[in-house]
């Protein structure tokens, strides 16, 4: 609880620091002025300031425009296409919700029928819930919408098979590299660093054999399995990042525990745990990321009806019938809570992301 | 509860008395050995393994008519009157599309690489520079890419490169009165050139990153007194800023490089290594070879190929990289 508060206040933190930086900037130029004025600085300097600065804002721009645009094709729904002039390019002239709306589509609680049987007695309990329409976008002029909600749901099946059996394999291997002197431990150090930073494209290379493995063991179109693949593929960069951290708690909490006679188990879970949360917290986004995220394997291994996000996106692309404005909307709404989610985490992330090397 | 400690001490002295001495010593000592091992054999299950049995199927004539009866045989060739298991590397590497993939990759490392580390470092020079206000701020926004998943980011390119004449990059160019690029099945290189811009996209944030920590590192001193003495900004850049950021930014570069030569979304989602097949990047020639002319053989051969230059990358960055620093923990 206490991580949720602390992450709560240094957003808050940011957040107010972001919006007070307007009225900062406004102080500093009149300070500026008011000086020029009075002769202790230079107008020319000024002038050379404000145009470089001016040139830098204009380089980010660039660079982040391709991120704008997308959303504001997705605000231009059907208007905006690849293949008519009518898209706007900085500002949306007609906004429009509909390709959102096109996206999420229906949102309705179907009605389901529950049954219990009071074991001994005989009598059971029907209970039928009612159904409840949140949404219905037709009322909005939507008529077929997208596979989102499905594709939504497979990807939430495998990111929780990921993430349980990833912290599961990653949280006692990482504690024990920290902790613990045994045989082999450099060596499997030194091998998860190694395919960490180098090995991103073997999982690819070693796809076919992967895909004739899973074609023998019937695992094709299994969601499950899918989701142990990303889990242990993500084993040895989370492991090594969890083990950063929890090399940077101090030993003499431990070491107080075991003096008042806490078991190692008791150590582990009491005390070197709770400590470790922040670095939990990244490598708990950075498995479910492995997973939501894949788009090779999961297209290669599911049928349509399986497939998760990342497929049917790319699936979107090859169908010229669907506005780009359509497309813009369900990228968005696959894209952004992850980059939220980034964000807010970004100082953990970054805290934790002290490889050797990786600093400069 | 005292019949369960009893069994449990019953089955404590059983061990004692079974297992010898020095093999309870290293039980003792290595115990947390049992903690990695679910990871470190999920790991191999899914990743060395599929490795390994790569490497057989690459020694095999297996095709989707042959392999899942298990009725493959070794594709051999006839190398000093001995018959050898190589048939697929020997037609491989007599194969024209073979050198034509394996050349635009290295073409395709080299420039992507040119340019990330140009544009990485030229961004990240704007915003440590002196004059410019709000660059932490602008530094912040700056990374956001990062975050992006590569899926989202690839097949948005794919759609601002669009053919069609009010895609994204055609309307750009039509400002300047250039007329409209058939960007992903018309020329190689404008495909190619496709490709380089995308690239280089997806990594200038870690680019960023990686220089601006480094710029930060160079003390202010340096320059001060390279301007006393009435060095220009060139000059600076070239005898003070360069020595400090070059070995940071080297590691960055081979740690990018790698990452081109296994770029495979780009080429596929853009257009499958077309023109033509002439933009195929290896990782991308092994699929299609496997999964869309069923040759699983000859794409495991092709794959292993690439995995011998990836182990390259993986040996230059242990010796030339810092690696090894931090794995101890201090």
């Amino acid at each position: 609880m206490s991580l949720a508060r602390r992450l709560a206040a240094s957003v808050r933190e940011d957040v107010v620091n972001a919006a007070t930086a307007p009225a900062r900037a406004y102080d500093h130029a009149l300070y500026t002025i008011e000086g020029m004025r009075t002769g202790d600085v230079d107008p020319l300097e000024v002038a050379k300031t404000v145009l470089i600065t001016l040139g830098a804002l204009a380089v980010v721009s660039i660079m982040l425009y391709p991120i704008y645009y997308v959303f504001i094709a997705a605000l231009q729904g059907e208007g905006a296409t690849l293949y008519s002039p009518g898209s706007d390019l900085f500002v949306p002239s007609e906004p429009t919700l509909e390709a959102f709306l096109w996206v999420i589509g229906d949102l309705a609680i179907s009605s389901y029928r529950i049954a219990v049987t009071i074991p001994a007695t005989g009598y059971d309990i029907v209970v039928q819930t009612p159904a409840i329409e949140i949404l219905d976008v037709s009322d909005y002029g939507v008529e077929r919408t997208s596979n989102f909600p499905l594709y939504l749901k497979n990807s939430l099946y495998v990111a929780a098979v990921t993430v349980t059996v990833g912290m599961a394999l990653v949280v006692p291997g990482a504690y024990v590299l920290s902790r613990r002197r045994f045989v082999g431990r450099m060596k499997v150090l030194y091998g998860y660093v190694l395919f960490t930073q180098i090995g991103g494209g073997l999982g690819i290379a070693a796809l076919i054999a992967l895909y004739l493995i899973f074609v023998n063991m019937g695992w094709t179109n299994s969601r499950f399995m899918l989701g142990l693949y990303y889990a242990a593929v993500a084993v040895p960069f989370n492991t090594w990042l969890l083990k950063t951290y929890m090399d940077s708690i101090p030993v003499s909490y431990e070491e107080a525990a075991i003096m008042d006679g806490a078991s190692p188990a008791r150590v582990a879970w009491e005390v070197v745990l709770p400590l470790a949360k922040p670095g939990l917290a990244t490598i708990l986004i950075f498995i479910f990321l492995a997973g939501w995220t894949e788009f090779v394997i999961a297209n290669l291994m599911l049928e349509q009806q399986y497939h998760t996000l990342p497929v049917g996106l790319y699936a979107l692309i090859g169908d010229y019938t669907i506005p780009w404005g359509r497309f813009s909307a369900f990228a968005l709404c696959f894209a952004f809570p992850i980059v939220l989610v980034y964000l807010f985490a970004q100082r953990y992330i970054e805290s934790g992301l002290s490889f050797g090397g990786m600093e400069g | 509860m005292s019949a369960i400690s009893g069994a449990v001490q019953r089955s404590r002295n059983r061990y004692e008395a079974a297992v010898p001495e020095t093999v309870q010593q290293w039980i003792d000592r290595n115990g947390s050995l049992l903690l990695v091992a679910p990871g470190l054999f999920a790991f191999s299950t899914f990743m060395l393994f599929p490795l390994v049995f790569t490497l057989f199927i690459s020694f095999t004539d297996a095709t989707s008519a042959t392999i899942f009866q298990g009725s493959q045989d070794f594709a051999t060739v006839e190398i000093f009157g001995l018959s050898l298991p190589f048939g697929n590397y020997v037609e491989l590497y007599a194969d024209p599309q073979f050198w034509t993939s394996f050349g635009i990759t290295w073409l395709f490392v080299a420039t992507s690489v040119g340019l990330k580390v140009g544009l990485g470092v030229f961004i990240a020079m704007i915003l440590t520079g002196d004059r410019v206000r709000g660059k932490r701020w602008m530094r912040a926004i700056v990374i956001i890419p990062l975050g992006l998943p590569g899926i989202f980011t690839i097949t948005v390119w794919s759609g601002i490169f669009s053919s069609a004449r009010f895609g994204l990059m055609n309307r750009f160019l039509s400002t300047f009165g250039l007329g409209p690029v058939n960007w992903l099945q018309g020329d190689r290189w404008m495909a190619f050139l496709s490709y380089n811009v995308t690239e280089m996209w997806l990594a200038y944030p870690f680019m960023v990153i990686i220089t601006v920590s480094a710029l930060q590192a160079v003390p202010k001193e340096l320059h001060d007194a390279a301007k006393v003495d009435g060095a220009g900004f060139l000059h600076r850049f070239w005898h003070v800023t360069v020595p400090a950021i070059k070995r940071p930014v080297l590691f960055a570069a081979i740690l990018t490089a790698a990452a081109s030569f296994q770029q495979f979304l780009i080429p596929f989602i853009f257009n499958q290594g077309g023109p033509n097949r002439n933009n195929e990047l290896i990782i991308l020639y092994g699929y299609k070879e496997a999964f869309q002319q069923y040759q699983y053989g000859y794409g495991a051969a092709i794959m292993l190929t690439a995995v011998f230059f990836i182990g390259i990358f993986m040996w230059i960055n242990v010796k030339k990289g810092r690696l090894a620093e931090g794995v101890d923990g201090e």
